[in-house]
């Protein structure tokens, strides 16, 4: 009975794997590679290779509509408001093509960065219990590695980029949890199964916002409002204002909006190669491609672990420096600026 | 047949433009990179400075050509 059991949910599993790969399929043969582009990492369910974990809420706001939210993508059909197009796009099933105004869907990408959120919380939590009970005791074990960390963020990123060291002091916890969140992410994007939270847009966006009122709020406290609307003008005399402050405020822009774009692109070009380099043997048809393919699919993978490193780190070293030049102009000639 | 040709436009843009981003950002990166050898194996005591700096000026570079590629990977979605 019990092994009756067993055989009917493998049958289960495979039919729910066949399913999907025909699923799949009905997405029109030149539309394949934008579709995997646009969704990469993104599903709607927690998988872990065919295997189905868990279904994840579907939440979703139109003007017409208003909020939604479904269990899972199928009771979403069922509803009968919203359906999937060919691209796996929601669309409103009255006019196709229209898509709701604002999806706040819970997708995998958003789990892999809570699962980052809960590792950091518990590691950061239990290390810094053990300095408040044993302040004099040598650190060990994970202790010691988020000591090397952090001291490795305060003396070769925040210190020598902001000039005031209060500031530099107030604004490492920041700094460090800016550099382990996104190399946290970064990571998973790696582990098979995995998804890298900043090889999405949003993620990546959100994070330079953060660096966008740090850079901004550090200078306003650190020089004054004053000080800060001054800068604006660039240093050129008054009278130029209508050249200088338009072009000082997109500055101001384009910083954290390099950031996006770096740290989205570094992820997900990683992504696209892997892809690539792997979807020659299904391209070719041939076994003899995985000779090829999957040394250079190793190697690929090595660099991937070098980038999620060092992205981490520019990402980190760029909004101090950005922090430190928006201080540190006050006074000074600005005539460098870094874009 | 209109429809083909702004394809095959948008696709030969988004190739042509990012191969010669690409060219861009590798010229700067290799003279900086020669720069940096140069340097440090004039000074070796300062490396570890002209590495850090050197990463921020590649990042920036690098940023360039990434802006490029993805307005050359919007170009191909289209």
């Amino acid at each position: 009975m019990e092994a009756e059991g067993i055989n009917t949910n493998r049958v289960g599993h495979e039919a729910a794997y066949e399913a999907h790969n025909a699923h799949t399929t009905d997405i029109p043969p030149n539309e394949v590679f934008p579709t995997l582009l646009s969704t990469l990492g993104e599903h709607r369910e927690l998988t872990f290779f065919h295997y189905h974990l868990v279904d994840l809420p579907v939440i979703l706001y139109d003007k017409e509509y208003g909020f939604d939210i479904y269990p899972n993508i199928e009771k979403m059909k069922e509803a009968g408001k919203y359906t999937l197009s060919t691209t796996h796009k929601i669309v409103k099933a009255q006019k196709p093509e229209e898509t709701p105004t604002l999806d706040l869907s819970i997708t995998s990408l958003v789990c892999f960065q809570w699962l980052a959120m809960i590792i950091l919380l518990v590691a950061f939590f239990r290390a810094g219990r053990k300095y408040r009970k044993h302040p004099l005791k040598p650190p060990k074990g994970l202790q010691n590695l988020l000591e090397t960390i952090f001291v490795f963020i305060r003396d070769d990123v925040v210190l020598p980029n902001i000039p005031s060291r209060k500031a530099a002091y107030k604004l490492l916890p920041y700094f460090v949890s800016l550099f382990v969140f996104i190399l946290l992410m970064n990571l998973f994007g790696l582990i098979p199964g995995g998804h890298t939270a900043t090889g999405a847009l949003g993620t990546t966006a959100g994070l330079a916002l953060t660096a966008l009122f740090v850079i901004n709020g550090t200078a306003i406290r650190q020089i004054g409002l004053k000080n800060w609307l001054k800068h604006l003008l660039g240093g050129a005399p008054w009278y130029l204002f209508f050249i200088m402050v338009p072009i000082e405020i997109i500055s101001l822009f384009t910083k954290p909006f390099a950031l996006t774009v770096r740290l989205f692109a570094n992820m997900t070009a990683g992504h696209v190669i892997l892809l690539s380099l792997v979807g020659l043997i299904f391209y070719l048809k041939s076994i003899v491609m995985a000779a090829v393919a999957v040394p250079f699919s190793i190697f690929m993978y090595a660099l991937e672990l070098l980038v999620a490193f060092l992205q981490a780190f520019i990402f980190t070293i760029l909004t101090a420096v950005f922090t430190g030049l928006a201080i540190g102009e006050h006074g000074e000639h600005s005539s460098h600026h870094i874009h | 047949m209109e429809q083909d040709l702004a394809k095959l436009g948008a696709y030969l843009g988004s190739g042509i433009g990012a191969g010669i981003s690409v060219i861009g950002a590798g010229l700067g990166i290799g003279k900086l990179a020669s720069s940096a050898l140069e340097s440090s194996a004039r000074q070796p005591e300062a490396s570890g400075d002209i590495r850090t700096t050197m990463i921020i000026a590649a990042a920036l570079i690098e940023g360039v050509a990434l802006f490029s590629c993805v307005i050359a990977m919007l170009l191909a979605l289209k």
